[in-house]
């Protein structure tokens, strides 16, 4: 299942929102959200956005756009 | 009776890793490694998957470094095999094998399966129709946002314009300021600022409607749309964060490019970012549209951002085939939240929080320019036309180059250089040589009581107009005539006497387009150098130029200038 949520993120090239994947795996949105919470993890997805950690020495908090769309946001990590 | 033998479970993680397992069974047996309460094959697991608190604890037992030794040796293995860690292989299997038994066991009806939200989503976010969607909801919005704070614009403006300059006109009075004073703080100050405090109404009313889009959960499914049609026009997946970004302020949207991995895409978005329409672009918008078109204002404003995406992305489109070809893009997953009801609370917080930060700005960077302003427009001293003063002679030098454009007149073009420090000081400095410098129409002297009572006045009939005009939305509705509503500002009315309607838009796709502020700029140098920034600066400012040219030489070819 890793496996193939990887494949799919690789292959697709525009974004992909959970409900699409869920559908795409046949599997719950719950469970693919462990999964990617366990990619994570596990450094093979990177989190962006407000929930990452890239707009923590950001000092425009309360105007940022991205912070009020609330949405988590992941990309696949580089290969190394 | 007879029992059925019981069988433990066992999930087979595939020929390779199990043999590997085996292996290291076996090796406890091979080491005399005492596994103590720990069942053989799960501790063989957890040591290949390099566990660090089994690696912790086996390291502390007898025979333990040794076991750890082959355990790493056995993970390198299956890694050189398998292409990756253990781990992943053994919770890929895990979650495959879950999910077969989910599949298999658990029938959920299909009207659960699929929920509004998805619904809604099947929609909003299509292919096809999400970006179509997205700008019928910018485009309702947006006229939304004209039409009902177009009074209060009005009303904002009287107040600044009559009571508020009336009462430090008073004050100056009562200390016997000198003539200087008194012109630098009315012609300059309260003018400057106050001509771009009077967006304060529309701002609120803006930043309402965000909020509700934000809240709820509708912004996420925009951001998702948007960067759907930024990868078909061959833009990196990660570069719809700062363009969001962008549509407020430039300056976080640039430093936001760090998410992006590769040097030559972070280049490639921090040049467009400028090019979305940020909130600073708005008063401009809103005094030329309301002084031009009135109640087609919001259309015209919505057609500043939807022209400021198109160029984006047709500028993302050169350079990545001729500067700056992108490196591979990696996809990405969006995690959309449910939609739900907004909270007043919530949406009043967000609302006030952006409105503070403009008038904070307002009060600092606008307030600072008005003063120095109007010390340009007054030196040498004792210059009696605005024209011969230092700031005329300069913007007089340079307006021939907007000839082409349709605004040659030195006071737009002086403007427009002061549009650099910050886009807002555009309308500011507008409404300092229009409205101040004794070209305003001289009031009606009033008392502190009438005054008082034409704010409460005023105010009830901006707000009588706004809920009429937001009735009229009602299909079947007609309190007001909305094409009769034509805004008159002290500066719309300036304007209409060195504009027509097609030099406005020239100025209004001028504005959108030209140098970014001297504050992204200087982001841009920091994140990238000098030569990114002067680059930024020098090609925007022709796309500027190129655009309006078109817009303003195309529209008199048509007819309509």
């Amino acid at each position: 299942m890793l496996t193939q949520l990887i494949k799919l993120l690789e292959n697709k090239e525009s974004g992909l929102s959970l409900s699409e994947i869920s559908r795409e795996l046949n599997a719950q949105p719950s469970a693919i959200m462990s999964m990617i919470e366990m990619l994570v993890q596990k450094r093979k997805l990177i989190e962006i956005g407000p929930d990452g950690k890239h707009c923590t020495s950001c000092g425009l908090e309360s105007d940022c756009n991205l912070l009020k769309a609330h949405g988590k946001r992941y990309v696949v990590a580089p290969h190394n | 009776m007879t029992s059925t033998p019981r069988t433990l479970f066992r999930l087979d993680y595939g020929g390779k890793l199990e043999r590997e397992i085996a292996r290291m069974v076996a090796s406890f047996e091979e080491n005399k490694f005492d596994t103590e309460h720990y069942p053989q094959r799960w501790l063989a697991i957890k040591l290949l998957e390099c566990d660090a608190d089994i690696l912790e604890r086996v390291q502390a037992m007898p025979n333990g470094a040794q076991i750890i030794e082959l355990a790493r040796q056995g993970a390198e293995k299956i890694k050189s095999m398998l292409g990756d860690e253990v781990d992943m292989i053994t919770a890929d299997h895990r979650y495959g094998y879950i999910n077969g038994v989910v599949r298999q066991t658990l029938h959920r009806p299909n009207i659960d399966r699929i929920t509004l939200t998805d619904r809604i989503d099947d929609v909003v976010t299509h292919k096809w129709f999400g970006l179509p969607f997205f700008f019928a909801i910018m485009y309702v919005m947006f006229r939304l946002v004209i039409d009902v704070s177009a009074p209060f614009l009005d009303w904002t403006d009287a107040v600044i314009n009559g009571p508020i300059a009336h009462l430090f006109s008073f004050l100056l009075d009562l200390v016997l300021a000198p003539a200087w004073l008194h012109s630098l703080i009315i012609d300059g100050i309260v003018a400057g600022v106050g001509g771009v405090l009077v967006f304060v109404p529309g701002l609120l009313i803006l930043y309402f409607f965000l909020a509700l889009l934000e809240d709820s959960g509708y912004m996420s499914r925009a951001a998702f749309v948007m960067d759907r049609f930024m990868r078909v026009v061959g833009l990196h997946g990660k570069s719809f964060i700062p363009m969001i970004l962008g549509f407020g302020c430039a300056v976080p949207a640039v430093y936001a490019t760090r998410t992006i991995a590769s040097r030559r895409d972070r280049i490639l978005t921090a040049l467009l970012v400028p090019l979305m329409s940020c909130s600073a672009r708005l008063p401009v918008y809103v005094v030329f549209g309301l002084a031009f078109f009135g109640s087609r204002a919001g259309t015209v404003i919505w057609a500043m951002y939807a022209l400021g995406i198109l160029i984006a992305m047709l500028s993302g489109m050169v350079f990545t085939r001729t500067l700056l070809k992108p490196d591979a893009s990696s996809a990405f997953v969006l995690e959309l939240p449910p939609y739900r009801q907004p909270s007043l609370k919530s949406v009043l917080i967000h609302m006030w929080e952006n409105t503070r930060e403009f008038v904070r700005k307002a009060g600092t960077v606008i307030f600072a320019a008005s003063v120095v302003m109007w010390l340009l427009l007054n030196l040498p001293w004792g210059v009696t036309n605005q024209q011969d003063s230092y700031f005329g002679k300069v913007s007089s030098a340079i307006s021939p180059a907007f000839a082409p454009l349709g605004f040659d007149n030195w006071e737009t073009g002086g403007a427009l250089v002061t549009g650099f420090i910050a886009k807002e000081i555009v309308v500011s400095t507008m409404s300092q040589i229009y409205i101040g410098g004794g070209n305003a129409q001289p009031a009606e002297p009033t008392t502190f009581s009438e005054d008082l009572i034409g704010i409460g006045q005023g105010f009830i009939e901006a707000t009588i107009k706004s809920g009429r005009i937001l009735l009229n939305i009602i299909p079947g509705v007609h309190l007001i005539d909305p094409q009769k509503e034509t805004e008159n500002t002290a500066l719309s009315d300036a304007l209409r006497d060195h504009f027509t309607p097609l030099s406005a838009v020239a100025l209004l796709v001028f504005v959108l387009l030209y140098v970014p502020c001297i504050a992204t700029l200087g982001a841009i140098k920091h994140e990238f150098g000098s030569s990114w920034a002067v680059t930024s600066a020098v090609y925007q400012t022709a796309v500027a130029w190129i655009a309006a040219f078109i817009v303003y030489q195309g529209g008199k070819l048509l007819g309509f200038g």
